[in-house]
């Protein structure tokens, strides 16, 4: 191939990236500052160059594309000022919304389903599908906001920053207490109303408990009262010790497996079609029911799965500094 | 060998934001004789201040538009050439460019004065305490 058509194709390549309207203008000045190389070379040399020194001599002027980008106007689609913010509503999205509406929609049918393996599949698709579509659609609201400058990043004012929150360490404290304060309200609410309960009984309806209501009784009841007294005893010595986070996600995962195992039953309750109420109705009521067994299962297992991330992040970060000497949170 | 790597590459990023703010001041001071891109780039590269082609066409381009230089296509030696020159408007800019640089460049002198001063007070204090 001949210097001229390398040349010649360098150039067309060039072309194909550059503004319209400036084509032509732009490609003569880059073909005469080769040329006028390309001739200072030759002269040093003493002979024209060969095809390896021309290809070599292109290869230094940098790829077409690169070539081009210098000058095409700066493009973005959302101002860099605004990327942490992007980043934030992201991960509040991603992690905060879909991930835990996809495991309360997902987790439940995944493990009561007869074939789990096509049910993962499923969700897998779907989770993908949601994804990507809840990634441009922030990505798009974003752009829309740049590109019309409907929220600038230099339009403040310090008196209307947010207030400092409270320290982590304060915000951890009443934590521990609401903690306290609702699994004793809840072991005393389950000790005193399921006590060798098997039915709740109106005029106009019966619920009929089916066993395994009587055979968790009693885990429920120490899982619950456990807990609150870790809380307890994290609220009256707030300092951190590893000891705490490790109880911590030992009863975290008894109350992962509990959650699973129980997610296998199907059926918790039967509603006997009595007074006014008819067979479909009653059934309609059951599926109810189970249904909102299930959500609340795995409500428990996001809410779990959120304190094994934070017990094992303060673990990890502890082991990272080697000595923590007060660690605050709990 | 990483941490190496790393600096070099970190004195490479620190290197290109110094030198990017220089050029557009040395391509202007250089404009102030008319000369077409390839001069430009031989003359600046004889002064020690190397730039590459896709580095100065842009930026001749981005000047000319912002009205700091003017341009005519002209022949010279049977070819074509694109000739740039420095405009009024680019003289006042370049001249303000100039004060501030002087400016920068002093106060830069000035800090590297005191603080090697007060560094070497420092260590010597400690060798005193040592």
């Amino acid at each position: 191939m001949s210097n001229t058509e390398l040349t010649e194709r360098y150039l067309s390549a060039i072309k194909l990236w550059l503004p319209r309207k400036q084509q032509t203008d732009i490609l003569a000045e880059i073909a005469e500052d080769l040329h006028a190389q390309t001739e200072d070379r030759e002269s040093a040399l003493g002979r024209p160059l060969t095809a390896d020194e021309m290809v070599e001599l292109l290869k230094q002027r940098g790829s077409p594309l690169r070539v081009a980008s210098g000058y095409l106007p700066d493009q973005r689609l959302i101002n860099p000022a605004m990327v942490p913010m992007y980043r934030m509503v992201l991960k509040i999205v991603l992690l905060w919304v879909l991930l835990p509406l996809f495991v309360i929609l997902y987790l439940g049918p995944i493990l009561a389903s007869r074939n789990p393996g096509l049910a993962l599949l499923d969700f897998w698709a779907h989770a993908w599908q949601s994804l990507f579509f809840t990634i441009g659609i922030v990505t798009a609201v974003f752009w829309l906001i740049d590109r019309y400058h409907s929220m600038s990043v230099d339009r403040w004012d310090p008196r209307k920053l947010p207030r400092v929150p409270r320290s982590q360490q304060q915000m951890q404290w009443y934590n521990d207490f609401a903690g306290f304060a609702f699994g004793m309200a809840t072991a005393i609410f389950w000790g005193a109303i399921m006590w060798h309960r098997s039915a709740f009984v109106t005029p106009a309806l019966h619920v009929v408990l089916l066993p395994i209501w009587g055979q968790i009784f009693w885990l429920m009841l120490v899982l619950v009262t456990a807990r609150s007294l870790v809380n307890l005893y994290c609220f009256v010595r707030p300092t951190w010790s590893a000891a705490r986070s490790w109880v911590r996600l030992a009863l975290d995962g008894i109350d992962i497996v509990v959650p699973l195992v129980l997610l296998r039953v199907t059926n918790w309750v039967e509603i006997p079609a009595v007074g006014k109420l008819t067979v479909a109705d009653a059934a309609k009521l059951v599926s109810l029911l189970n249904w909102g067994m299930q959500i609340t299962l795995v409500s428990i297992l996001v809410f779990t799965a959120v304190d094994v991330f934070q017990q094992g992040r303060l673990l990890w970060r502890a082991k990272s500094i080697h000595s923590a000497p007060m660690l605050t949170m709990s | 060998m990483h941490t190496n790597t790393a600096n070099s590459e970190l004195f490479e990023n620190l290197r290109l934001e110094l030198r990017r703010g220089c050029l557009s001041v040395a391509v202007l001071l250089q404009l102030r004789t008319e000369l077409y891109g390839y001069a430009i780039r031989k003359a600046l590269g004889e002064q020690g201040l190397a730039i590459d082609e896709n580095t100065l066409y842009p930026l001749l381009r981005r000047l000319e538009t912002q009205g700091l230089l003017v341009s005519q296509w002209r022949e010279e030696e049977k070819r074509n050439k694109r000739f740039y020159r420095l405009s009024s408007a680019g003289e006042q800019v370049l001249a303000s460019l100039l004060a501030e640089w002087r400016q920068m460049n002093g106060a830069l002198e000035r800090i590297q004065t005191v603080s090697g001063k007060i560094a070497e007070e420092q260590q010597n204090e400690q060798h005193r305490i040592d």
